[in-house]
């Protein structure tokens, strides 16, 4: 399975305590890898498709972007070789405009028949799981905004996301976020959040990395879904796991 | 009774047109003013004991900050005293930190239960009167569940914190609670209206309780819905993200 990570703070903030950490957690995906944040409302990905780790040495890039980077909201991804593709391209995170906010996406997961989803308005053409799920999810919050206007962000993201887990059945958990706000969903497995005991209110950091990516597994916190017919949202500003919902 | 305004945006916005607006629509609100808003993540607060609008003029401070001050969050009030005396420290917003961060905080309601509320906590605010008890109720309850963070979302201590406000110093609460990085709301007696994308003012979220909103363009209005405990909004950047209704338990 693919990996991911995000970090959400309240400032500009670097993830290089823990990007290293996430990496070498996930060195078994060997496909490719990217990082994606904000600047100035704008979003800038980096994303390779050499493998995080060659040998015992960490991707020299990867190495460098983590100390650098410096965002609200940072995203990463590890690709597992399952996933099939070597192209660039495919790596993740994936960027679109809607809503009037640029997002990133990043996921993990398997479901066959979301691959016939065909989005009127598609981010590519090629076979790519993630691009799918994103259109799909995308495609949902504008239609339900459109139609239900009056309604909030999250309920047209459980919305699209019901729908989602209910005509596509698959396993499926994603990081959507835009410069402000971090939406994490699961209809399987678990993610982790930490905030760091010292400095609780500087940042919050969310994985999939099973134990999570300090010495002390027992500083994180498990949000765990196992049937798949069911799903948890989590929304995530600053420092603050603000909401937690079940669908 | 007092009014409340915000504005939010995922980038620093000044309210130039929409403030003065506010300012003027309420105007019957004659017992002071106030603007908070965020610079580099601490708490500015401006704020007067004088009227906000005198012999069809906008108090010169208020009409002049409108212009320059310029913040992601926001939050201005205007103030009609139902508790408490006419001065400047008696005028909102208020600021205490819990939680671990600074919050402002702007009310409008009428809680006389709640007067009497004597704080467990460090600092006191100099106000007597129940929107100053209602801040450091809420920042007691969130200081006490310090313990649960961060595992607990923080709408589950702000559920808890309401309820128990509720039931134990029952009365009509409509606030406005900002971090500088998201905007809660809630109100249990008035309602709030809500404009985003607006071709008149900002095109920020606006969120206030002037009862026709600020443009003549299409605000939505949120109210409690009878029987329910009151209404929670959670708005970050220019979006609505969140929008509950608080339940009481029987």
């Amino acid at each position: 399975m693919c990996e991911l990570f995000a970090m959400s703070a309240g400032h500009h903030y670097t993830a290089h305590q823990y990007l290293p950490p996430f990496a070498d957690r996930a060195r078994a995906n060997i496909s490719g890898w990217g990082l994606g944040f904000f600047r100035n409302g704008q979003v800038l990905i980096e994303k390779s498709c050499e493998g995080i780790f060659t040998e015992d040495m960490l991707h020299d890039s990867f190495r460098r972007l983590s100390r650098v980077i410096d965002s609200r909201i940072i995203l990463s991804h590890i690709r597992c070789p399952k996933s099939g593709h070597q192209k660039e391209s495919h790596a993740q995170p994936l960027t679109d405009h809607f809503l009037d906010h640029n997002w990133l996406f990043i996921m993990s997961g398997e479901s066959q028949k979301l691959m016939d989803y065909q989005s009127p308005r598609p981010l590519m053409s090629e076979e790519l799981l993630a691009a799918r799920v994103f259109e799909f999810v995308r495609d949902e919050m504008e239609s339900g905004l459109a139609s239900r206007p009056r309604q909030s962000l999250y309920q047209v993201l459980a919305l699209g996301c019901k729908k989602l887990i209910t005509n596509y059945p698959g396993q499926y958990i994603f990081f959507l976020a835009n410069e402000t706000v971090l939406f994490a969903f699961l209809n399987n497995s678990q993610v982790l959040t930490y905030q760091d005991p010292k400095a609780l209110g500087e940042a919050l950091v969310v994985t999939t990395v099973t134990g999570g990516l300090t010495e002390h597994p027992d500083n994180w916190s498990a949000f765990s879904q196992q049937d798949h017919s069911r799903g948890q949202i989590l929304i995530i500003s600053g420092a603050d796991l603000l909401y937690l919902g079940h669908l | 009774m007092c009014d409340l305004f915000a504005l939010s945006a995922s980038r620093n916005y000044t309210a130039a047109a929409s403030l003065p607006l506010f300012a003027v629509r309420g105007r019957a609100n004659v017992h002071g003013w106030g603007i908070g808003f965020f610079r580099n993540s601490m708490p500015v607060v401006e704020k007067s004991g004088e009227k906000v609008f005198t012999d069809g003029r906008l108090h010169g401070s208020f009409e002049r900050l409108a212009r320059v001050v310029d913040s992601p969050i926001i939050v201005a009030h205007i103030r009609y005293k139902s508790s408490g005396q006419v001065d400047e420290c008696h005028a909102h917003p208020f600021v205490l930190d819990f939680w671990g961060q600074s919050w402002i905080f702007a009310h409008n309601g009428k809680a006389p239960a709640i007067e009497p509320y004597l704080s467990r906590q460090q600092p006191i605010l100099e106000a007597r009167s129940d929107s100053a008890r209602t801040l450091e109720f809420l920042r007691d309850y969130f200081q006490e569940a310090e313990p649960r963070r961060p595992h607990a979302p923080f709408i589950q201590i702000l559920r808890e914190a309401l309820a128990r406000l509720l039931q134990e110093y029952p009365g009509e609460y409509n606030f406005l609670l900002t971090n500088g990085r998201v905007l809660w709301a809630f109100t249990n007696h008035r309602q709030f209206l809500l404009l985003k994308g607006s071709r008149k003012l900002e095109e920020a979220l606006l969120l206030t309780t002037i009862n026709e909103g600020l443009s003549p363009e299409d605000w939505k209005r949120i109210t409690a819905r009878p029987g329910s405990g009151g209404k929670i909004l959670l708005i970050a950047g220019g979006d609505l993200l969140l929008l509950e209704d608080l339940v009481l338990s029987a």
